[in-house]
């Protein structure tokens, strides 16, 4: 049995049941289990205060008596120990309890038990009714994720290294603003410190594992971070002209617009599609081979002929 | 149970959260109470005893927290100070929020009123920690409710499938197993009767489900006869070896890549093969390099 679990509960009760400042040495005379030398039981004390402030119990620090400026109290405030989303009522606990639910398994899973711990512990039974016959959940085993989201939270840089296009390993330090699940992958949104401006990265390319670096709350996050924009397709540089086979190209079809100008020829639909990253725009195109024929720009369609030319050459 | 054993830190926040559950939860018998903190009972009991020795300074039958549990049923008293249910930690509110980002469109019926629900409760927990989580749905749950009823049971269902291999929406009577993920995408497995072989489908490609009159046996695996295709990628590894679905390792120094790639489907190797005509080249077999030939030719000949 552990002495350590013991002390930190006993700390909390002591620092929550207080109404008054208490001093280090009130708790060292009073607290059950801080025993050893002066120097230890600082130790221990000061270990305590960041375990605690890990469990996001927040310890107030002041002085209670203005004539010893220099011995400083702490206190655990009530407000800042409880649960915070205020009155709950049945309906709003299962949808709470069912977002958590979602992890079950997946690399949260610990978190999000903690979480319904607590969720259930209110006291008040969950809305059944709603609850539809599959839940939705979450799968996630990428052991960064964790890793991220308690660097966004504390605020603090983490580095790690980062699959390249020639799978080399770069080094990269991040201050980290947000977790994206999009397209069937993780991306992690921030600063990076290297290169000086936003990136996102794919979690899965994130070669071992990421660390925590510097200090907690070493960052703001900006105010005006809109993930929604950071995804969105307003980057979209170019824009080409194409025609798609009758009834093929399904997956096109659902981003385009049909182009007006064009020549109208049989069997063929011609269509304007706004793209950002040229190489990807040219393997999507390919992936319909003799199902797409891009017409414009000039560039983009010598582009795709030079590639045919060279696969003819290739494995002709 | 096969756990990592719980440090200290996190026992006495196990500790902290115990009370509360307790003291809405009179009475709890220990099965039940063990089971909500995923704890053997044993685990369960020494956590207790740990807790019967906590309280207020001083430290006497007066201030000490105050158990009963001898007879497998658990109450708690004087316990006040503990009895707040406790703050939700950051990282449980990040969890949460992107849970019910992901919970918003999985109702099994249009529910306005849940939604509206979601979207306060997301609003109080982005007040909190600000806008730094968000999961999209991809799914349109509300195929998974047929889905899950299919399953348990034992029906077909009638899919219309749109299938990125075939380039083409089809309707399919399947046979469903069970749901899981695949690189990121939820996925069914089931057998299809229209392929005579068992089947991924990607739940966000199913444009329509139905349930369907029809029940089948679970149809026994059978092994499926493959396709192997050599490659040797030159540029954009990463990517490249994504895109044949590898997971791509750090490579030193590396300037091209072999690799031996398998599929049931020789239209997905080959439309990848296309996609990727300027980092890959297909080395074997013969006739996969005789097809990419073939289509390499029809499709230059259009730009003629």
């Amino acid at each position: 049995m552990s002495r350590k679990t013991e002390r930190l509960v006993n700390l909390t009760i002591a620092l929550l049941a207080t109404k008054r400042y208490i001093t280090k040495s009130e708790i060292f005379r009073t607290v059950d289990g801080y025993e050893g030398s002066d120097e230890s039981k600082e130790r221990m004390f000061e270990r305590d205060k960041d375990d605690l402030r890990n469990l996001g119990i927040d310890i107030e620090v002041g002085t209670f008596d203005p004539l010893f400026e220099d011995e400083s109290g702490y206190r655990i405030k009530p407000e800042n120990y409880q649960f915070q989303l205020g009155e709950v009522n049945a309906q709003e606990i299962a949808l709470l309890s069912m977002a958590a639910q979602a992890w079950r398994g997946a690399t949260l899973g610990a978190s999000a038990l903690s979480a319904l711990n607590k969720l259930h512990a209110i006291g008040i039974e969950s809305d059944t009714e709603i609850l539809p016959d599959l839940a939705p959940s979450i799968v996630s085993e990428d052991k960064n994720l964790p890793i991220a989201i308690a660097a966004i939270t504390s605020r603090t840089a983490i580095s790690f290294q980062y699959l390249n296009e020639d799978l080399l390993a770069e080094n990269r330090v991040l201050e980290p603003y947000a977790v994206v699940a999009r397209y069937g992958h993780w991306y992690l949104v921030g600063n990076d410190l290297d290169r000086k401006s936003q990136r996102n990265f794919r979690l899965d390319r994130i070669s071992g594992e990421a660390k925590l670096q510097g200090r907690a709350g070493g960052y703001e996050i900006p105010k005006e971070l809109d993930i929604d924009t950071v995804f969105g397709v307003e980057k979209s540089a170019e824009t080409a002209s194409l025609l798609l086979r009758d009834g093929r190209a399904l997956n096109l079809r659902t981003r385009c617009n049909p182009d007006t100008n064009a020549q109208q020829i049989d069997g063929w639909q011609a269509v304007k599609i706004a793209f950002k990253d040229r190489e990807r725009f040219i393997e999507e195109i390919l992936w319909y081979g003799s199902d797409v024929i891009i017409i414009e720009p000039s560039s983009l369609r010598s582009q795709i002929i030079d590639l045919l030319t060279k696969g003819v050459s290739q494995y002709g | 149970m096969a756990r990592a054993q719980a440090t200290p830190v996190e026992r006495a926040a196990r500790l902290l959260d115990l009370v509360p559950f307790i003291s809405t939860h009179q009475g709890i018998s220990v099965k039940d109470l063990a089971r909500e903190f995923e704890l053997t009972e044993n685990e369960l009991l020494t956590d207790l005893n740990t807790l019967w020795m906590c309280g207020l300074p001083g430290y006497t039958p007066l201030e000490l927290i105050d158990l009963e549990f001898e007879s497998g049923y658990v109450s708690i008293r004087n316990a006040e100070i503990l009895q707040r249910v406790r703050l939700l930690t950051k990282q449980e509110l990040v969890i949460i929020l992107l849970g019910l980002d992901i919970l918003k469109e999985s109702f099994d019926k249009p529910r306005p009123d849940l939604n509206n629900s979601v979207d306060s409760l997301v609003a109080k927990i982005k007040a909190i920690v600000g806008n730094i989580a968000m999961a999209a749905p991809i799914v349109d749950s509300s195929q998974r409710a047929i889905i899950a009823q299919a399953i348990q049971s034992r029906r077909d269902l009638e899919i219309s499938y749109h299938s990125t291999i075939k380039d083409a929406v089809t309707e399919r009577r399947i046979t469903p197993i069970d749901i899981s993920v695949d690189l990121g995408f939820e996925v069914l497995n089931a057998y299809c009767h229209s392929a005579c072989a068992f089947r991924t489908f990607r739940l966000d490609n199913m444009k329509s489900v139905e349930l369907s009159e029809l029940t089948s046996a679970t149809p026994v695996e059978t092994r499926q006869d493959g396709f192997e295709w050599q490659l040797r990628i030159t540029e954009r590894l990463r990517t490249s070896l994504e895109r044949f679905r590898q997971t791509p390792n750090v490579r030193e120094g590396a300037k091209e890549i072999s690799v031996s790639v398998n599929s049931f489907s020789q239209d997905w190797l080959l439309r990848s093969a296309m996609s990727t005509l300027g980092s890959v080249e297909v080395l074997g077999p013969p006739q996969a390099r005789s097809s990419l030939a073939k289509a390499c030719e029809s499709t230059l000949e259009l730009y003629k």
